[in-house]
């Protein structure tokens, strides 16, 4: 993985537990801004990727695309003001690993939408702050930082 | 406040649909904007002309562009509204007319609702007004060639690799 775009984090993920920085497990980038805040103590948050460097796709792919559509259209909404944040995984400029939801409190994971790419696992957490939700839009920037972050 | 192409267009702060505060600066996110004031779910030429937006929403999303509606309606019944239409942008909510008295857009002749007269603005991502209309007659509000060609225009001042030839 190059080195780290401005408005990016690292974060790895083990299949288990979530790791900021270069930690045990897969590497990922994120929106820097989920870490970035005064964190909210044990949170939830349902990661929706594997540890297996094999589960990757394209960003561009239509079905990464629509899982972002779908988030802001009905996922956001939903979680009102449980939600904490939201980032995706990213794996360079083009590549998608996965998506990270944070919450105060469980929701309905099942409804997920980025878990109909990858499975979910619900991890506790003390480490993402809250983060206004993104209006959209649902591609990638030129920076190629994980969405929503990332401006030209 | 005078409302034209060259000027600052307010950064308003208003709840979402989702109830959320926001502010128009964050939601532009250094995107142009189209931001369209609407009387509200119930107008039958707002649901018309919202549907026509909405199909665009494909485009500005792609082409790193923002939609915006500000209605009075409540963000409750903003959000019922905007899953009908199936529009993934954002809804403002101006209830309490804050806005609307500030920005002097109160539609006069429906003393029932007091709407928001129908009105568009198409804005650079610092919130400069690129143009204005009036739809107060149906006919007066942007087309979707209208805000193609005015995303084309905005896009082309503000993006250094608009024009690469």
């Amino acid at each position: 993985m190059s080195e780290l775009p401005d408005g990016a984090a690292d974060l790895a993920f083990d299949g288990h537990e979530l790791h900021a920085g270069a930690g045990p497990g897969r590497r990922f980038m994120i929106d820097a801004r989920c870490v970035q805040g005064t964190p909210v103590h044990g949170a939830y948050a349902h990661v929706c990727a594997l540890p297996d460097a094999s589960a990757m796709l394209e960003f561009d792919q239509p079905e990464v695309q629509q899982v972002r559509r779908d988030a802001l259209a009905w996922w956001i909404g939903m979680l009102g003001d449980a939600l904490v944040c939201l980032t995706t995984l990213a794996l360079d400029e083009s590549c998608y690993g996965g998506a990270i939801t944070v919450t105060r409190e469980p929701a309905d994971w099942r409804a997920d939408p980025f878990a109909r790419i990858f499975p979910g696992t619900v991890v506790r957490t003390d480490l993402f702050c809250p983060v206004t939700p993104p209006p959209g839009p649902v591609l990638e920037r030129y920076a190629g930082v994980a969405w929503p972050g990332g401006r030209f | 406040m005078k409302l034209e192409p060259g000027r600052p267009f307010p950064d308003l702060d208003l709840p979402d649909h989702t109830g959320r505060q926001r502010r128009l600066s964050e939601i532009a996110g250094g995107d142009p904007v189209a931001l369209l004031f609407s009387r509200g779910w119930w107008c039958p030429k707002e649901q018309r002309h919202l549907r026509e937006v909405t199909a665009l929403q494909d485009e500005f999303e792609v082409a790193y562009a923002r939609i915006i509606v500000v209605s009075i309606d409540a963000p409750e019944v903003q959000a019922a509204f905007r899953a009908g239409l199936g529009a993934r942008f954002v809804f403002l909510s101006d209830g309490e007319r804050r806005w609307l008295e500030r920005l002097a857009l109160l539609e006069a002749t429906d003393t029932v609702h007091r709407p928001y007269r129908p009105t568009a603005f198409t804005l650079h991502p610092d919130l400069t007004i690129h143009a204005v209309y009036d739809g107060y007659w149906y006919w007066g509000r942007p087309t979707a060639e209208d805000l193609r060609r005015d995303m084309r225009a905005i896009a082309r001042a503000v993006r250094d690799d608009f024009d690469r030839a």
